[in-house]
């Protein structure tokens, strides 16, 4: 594998998206949360502030990552649909993915 | 102390492979448990989709009568390519598609996979929903002999399990079956909207004349903004199925929101009047594991075999992967039968789980296009600029401009060689025939 052989995107390309709230999108996804158990937690939060990219924040589809004002990063994981990115996407391994407790998380209606 | 709950066979997970797996073990006379840790067996699950009834057919011989809950069948598929203004189809409709039942259906997993749960249940195997497997229970000598569950008291046992846990295999890591996680440079984030649209809208927008036509379109290029990829647009009953599939890395790397992309392409001046008016019913997303056949984990040790998304079977350019699944939870099912016939559950007698899977389609292809994901990671320019060229070269092709044709076809050339040097085609070329060739 090869970084450099990734062009990067241009500017005018990624001027072209088009702005979304994903709590929009969410508002379609049927959720069991389970209040008692975060079945997502970051590792070290020491990890994420030397992170220059968070590419959690973009990446995850139910916007579960965000960032507050001294950098901390927040985990909303009421939203998320199991997909496993953030697992897998970290560069620096830094998120501790478990399953949601049985019967509890997102509970797709068409799928 | 409460009693040891022993089965012939444990099933983790309740999708296609999973399920497939149970019916087989079922049908051979094993007692089988299944556990599933959505509210029912679906709900996690979530694909483009299309559904292949060969597969079906090999698990449920009579699987039409029992009313699948399919969307459409497949009578036109084919690919489009993109670009920011327009689009080259290549689409392939035809009668030998009009079959009942059909070769493919479009469906829908949270209605598909209870369906297919029901036929389970129906022919005897013991349902456990909203139960979230932890870990796989071994002896002493390292045997898989049971699963651990978040129920209290939720240690179940067997001789044999089948993990059918789906892309996000933690249980197979665990046992090390696999010695990392899913690498992002060989997984594909998948975001999907499921559009309602009225079924006589929907058929006069694809030119389908009833419900018994429907439309099955991947789509490259722009629609990912030119980042190794795909797009996909289905005809549903009643709406689409609309979504765009992203090396999870490129997202990384480009700090991209994947619905924002999604929103982009929705809005894409070639697709935007299929979607006019419909309304968005539900979004999700899933990994799509593109690993290939190389990035493939052991598929079985001592008391245990992996089967479906979960050991990686997925066909990603033919956007294949139920089908997969249920063959290979068909012939791990099998493989239980006959280690109780032998009342051998050793890793060396499971291994012709294995064996049995070289010999169809399952390992073959995988195996045939190992070389595809490599392709796409070292030749990321190759959508974006041949879907370019391709649209440009037929806007000039269909176009009157006045000129001699002689110029106009020297004109699509020099396109051709100023993106990419002869050499660079030819060396393009040659890569992407060692992937489709294995």
């Amino acid at each position: 594998m090869s970084e450099t052989k990734f062009k990067p995107l241009s500017a005018e390309v990624k001027a072209t998206l088009v702005p979304v709230n994903v709590d929009d999108l969410l508002a379609s996804v049927k959720y069991y949360v389970d209040e008692e158990y975060a079945h997502i937690k970051i590792k070290d939060q020491g990890v994420c502030a030397h992170c220059e990219t968070h590419p959690c924040l973009d990446f995850c589809p139910a916007g579960v990552f965000n960032i507050d004002r001294q950098g901390k990063i927040l985990v909303g994981y009421q939203a998320c649909v199991e997909c496993g990115s953030c697992r897998v996407g970290c560069p620096y391994r830094n998120v501790d993915w478990n399953l949601p407790r049985g019967g509890h998380g997102v509970a797709y209606k068409f799928g | 102390m409460s009693t040891k709950l022993t089965y012939d066979a444990i099933v983790v997970g309740g999708g296609p492979a999973g399920l497939a797996a149970a019916i087989t073990m079922v049908k051979g006379g094993l007692k089988v448990l299944l556990i599933e840790r959505g509210r029912f067996a679906g709900a996690k699950n979530f694909f483009g989709g299309v559904m292949y009834t060969h597969a079906l057919a090999e698990i449920l011989p009579d699987y039409w009568d029992r009313r699948p809950p399919f969307e459409r069948p497949v009578t036109e598929q084919g690919y489009w390519m993109l670009s920011a203004d327009s689009v080259v189809r290549i689409m392939h409709k035809s009668e030998q598609y009009r079959k009942t039942p059909a070769g493919s259906y479009t469906a829908l997993r949270a209605k598909m996979d209870p369906w297919l749960a029901q036929q389970a249940v129906d022919v005897g195997v013991l349902l456990i929903t909203k139960t979230a497997v932890l870990d796989c229970i071994r002896d002493e000598k390292g045997r898989v002999i049971g699963v651990s569950t978040d129920r209290p008291d939720g240690d179940v046992y067997a001789p044999v399990v089948v993990i059918a846990e789906g892309v996000n295999n933690l249980l197979t890591q665990k046992l090390g079956l696999i010695n990392h996680d899913l690498p992002p440079q060989y997984i594909a984030l998948s975001v999907k909207e499921h559009i309602g649209i009225p079924a006589k809208d929907l058929q006069a927008r694809f030119n389908l004349s009833s419900a018994d036509e429907g439309v099955a379109v991947d789509i490259f290029g722009d629609a990912t903004m030119g980042m190794p990829g795909l797009a996909f647009l289905y005809t549903d009953r009643a709406g689409v199925s609309i979504g765009i599939g992203v090396l999870l890395s490129e997202l990384a790397r480009h700090n991209i929101k994947p619905y924002e992309i999604l929103a982009r392409f929705k809005n894409h001046p070639v697709i935007k009047p299929y979607l006019e008016g419909g309304e968005s019913l539900e979004y999700g997303a899933h990994l799509i594991p593109e690993t290939g056949y190389d990035g493939m984990p052991k598929l079985m040790a001592d008391g245990v075999m992996v089967a479906g998304d979960a050991a990686g079977m997925v066909d990603a350019l033919h956007r294949e992967g139920t089908n997969l699944a249920m063959i290979a939870g068909k012939y791990a099912g099998e493989t239980a039968i006959e280690a109780h016939h032998q009342n051998n559950f050793s890793g060396e007698f499971l291994s012709s789980y294995r064996r049995r899977l070289q010999k169809t389609f399952v390992l073959k292809d995988l195996k045939q296009y190992r070389h595809l994901a490599e392709f796409l990671e070292s030749t990321p320019h190759f959508m974006d600029t041949y879907v370019g060229l391709v649209n440009e070269a037929a806007l000039r092709y269909f176009s009157a401009h006045g000129i001699p044709k002689r110029e106009m076809e020297n004109g699509i050339f020099r396109l051709l060689t100023k993106k990419r040097s002869l050499f660079g085609i030819g060396q393009d070329m040659l890569k992407l025939l060692r992937g489709m060739r294995g």
